[in-house]
């Protein structure tokens, strides 16, 4: 764990830069797709947990950073999505090896469509109800898409960083 | 688990969070830099070769608008100042003979739930908190946050903007909200007896206490409809400005009262 800590971190900041740089400013429909989210994700499928939780905690926050919306939502989306891939690649569903080859695409365009209604709902928390005025349904509709075909990719990045620590899950 | 997840989350958006925020852009810009010194080039060459007659086409019509522009310009100076004194006669800010700061942007919102935009001018030329940004034809936004050397604006288009207008040499006051980046600007309970129409432009009403100042044009009437059994009118506006093509935008020099 140890070991693969600081290289997933450095994976994770530059994914974060990708976003920021690239995928945000590089809108389908409008729709920016969040793959601060589907990083910790695919690391959940691979079956790190522990990784991918951290994973999507310094994703959500550095994102966080730079959105004018409530800090720590994107975060705590995150975290939730990576706990419950983790629950799920623990049980060795969506396996890149062993599961049917659109079993990690459907699951992450599952998460993506679900993604953007968990951070409206966690929006609530911080007593912000203007955030559900937007095209919530586009944006959902956009990230299940783009999940399900970015998917695969960003599940074989997991595993391969889950290598460099020597052992998985 | 709730509980303690609001006020975790309460406890980062007070003071201590804008101390994290600006510790972790510290972090994250060598990153940035690194994916934008890659991929920028690469992305301006692309799209440089497949869109190179638009290119050229859009050149020759923007010079085409800066003509005329310029005319209107010039023909709006002699309006610009006897306004100026009416407004000035009835105490009222007039943005024509407000100070500007030109500034460029620099980012736009990364997420699908703010309309925001970063610009390279901050507290060091003069921009503070509160001050109305406008470009494009009319108002954009307000700026909501600031640096020594940038701001983040709000653009009337976000969810938790909204701004005081005017129409029909101010007769009648409405109040614009924002319905996010895709989705434009909206009003609602509009009285029944208010005459409007679609075309109908909208500028700001400069109240006392107000977060503008008179004049800026906000938003044209796109449509109006009226639900049955409602005893208002609800309507769908289309920005003065062009804010999905921002890229360089003027912050006017003014504050709100107090």
């Amino acid at each position: 764990m140890r070991r693969v800590l600081l290289p997933a971190t450095l994976v994770t900041l530059l994914l974060v830069a990708i976003q920021l740089s690239i995928f945000s400013g590089l809108r389908f429909a409008g729709v920016v797709v969040m793959i601060v989210w589907l990083w910790p994700l695919a690391m959940g499928l691979a079956g790190l947990t522990a990784l991918s939780l951290w994973c999507a905690l310094v994703a959500g926050v550095f994102f966080d950073t730079h959105a004018t919306t409530p800090f720590g939502l994107t975060a705590l989306v995150a975290v939730l999505l990576a706990y419950g891939a983790s629950r799920l690649g623990r049980e060795g569903v969506g396996d890149l090896d062993s599961a049917a080859w659109w079993v990690t695409p459907l699951l992450a365009a599952t998460a993506g469509f679900f993604a953007p209604l968990l951070f409206v709902g966690a929006s609530f928390l911080t007593f912000n109800f203007s955030l559900w005025r937007d095209s919530l349904l586009a944006a959902m509709v956009v990230n299940a898409l783009a999940f399900f075909v970015l998917a695969r990719p960003m599940a074989h990045l997991a595993r391969w960083v889950g290598t460099l620590g020597g052992s998985r899950r | 688990m709730a509980v303690l997840a609001t006020i975790l989350i309460l406890y980062l958006t007070t003071g201590v969070a804008s101390g994290l925020r600006g510790g972790a852009n510290i972090v994250v810009t060598p990153f940035s830099w690194a994916v934008n010194t890659i991929a920028r080039p690469i992305g301006h060459l692309l799209a440089g070769t497949i869109n190179y007659s638009d290119v050229v086409a859009q050149n020759e019509k923007l010079r085409y608008q800066l003509g005329r522009a310029e005319e209107r310009a010039n023909e709006a100076w002699a309006f610009s100042r006897q306004l100026e004194q009416l407004t000035n006669q009835l105490d009222l800010p007039f943005v024509g003979a407000l100070p500007t700061v030109m500034a460029q942007v620099t980012t736009v919102s990364p997420t699908n739930f703010a309309a925001t935009v970063g610009i390279s001018k901050g507290r060091d030329s003069g921009v503070l908190v509160g001050m109305p940004v406008v470009a494009n034809g009319g108002l954009v936004g307000r700026v909501i946050a600031t640096t020594a050397s940038g701001s983040t604006i709000q653009l009337i288009t976000d969810t938790n903007s909204s701004v005081g207008v005017t129409f029909k040499a101010g007769k009648t006051n409405l109040v614009v909200s924002g319905r996010g980046p895709n989705n434009g600007l909206g009003a609602t309970s509009v009285p029944l007896g208010t005459a409007i129409a679609p075309g109908t432009k909208l500028s700001t009403d400069g109240l006392n206490g107000g977060l503008y100042p008179a004049g800026l044009p906000v938003a044209s009437v796109k449509t109006v409809t009226l639900t049955p059994g409602a005893a208002s009118y609800n309507l769908t506006l289309k920005p003065a400005a062009d804010l999905r093509h921002l890229s360089y935008l003027d912050v006017v020099l003014w504050e709100p009262a107090a």
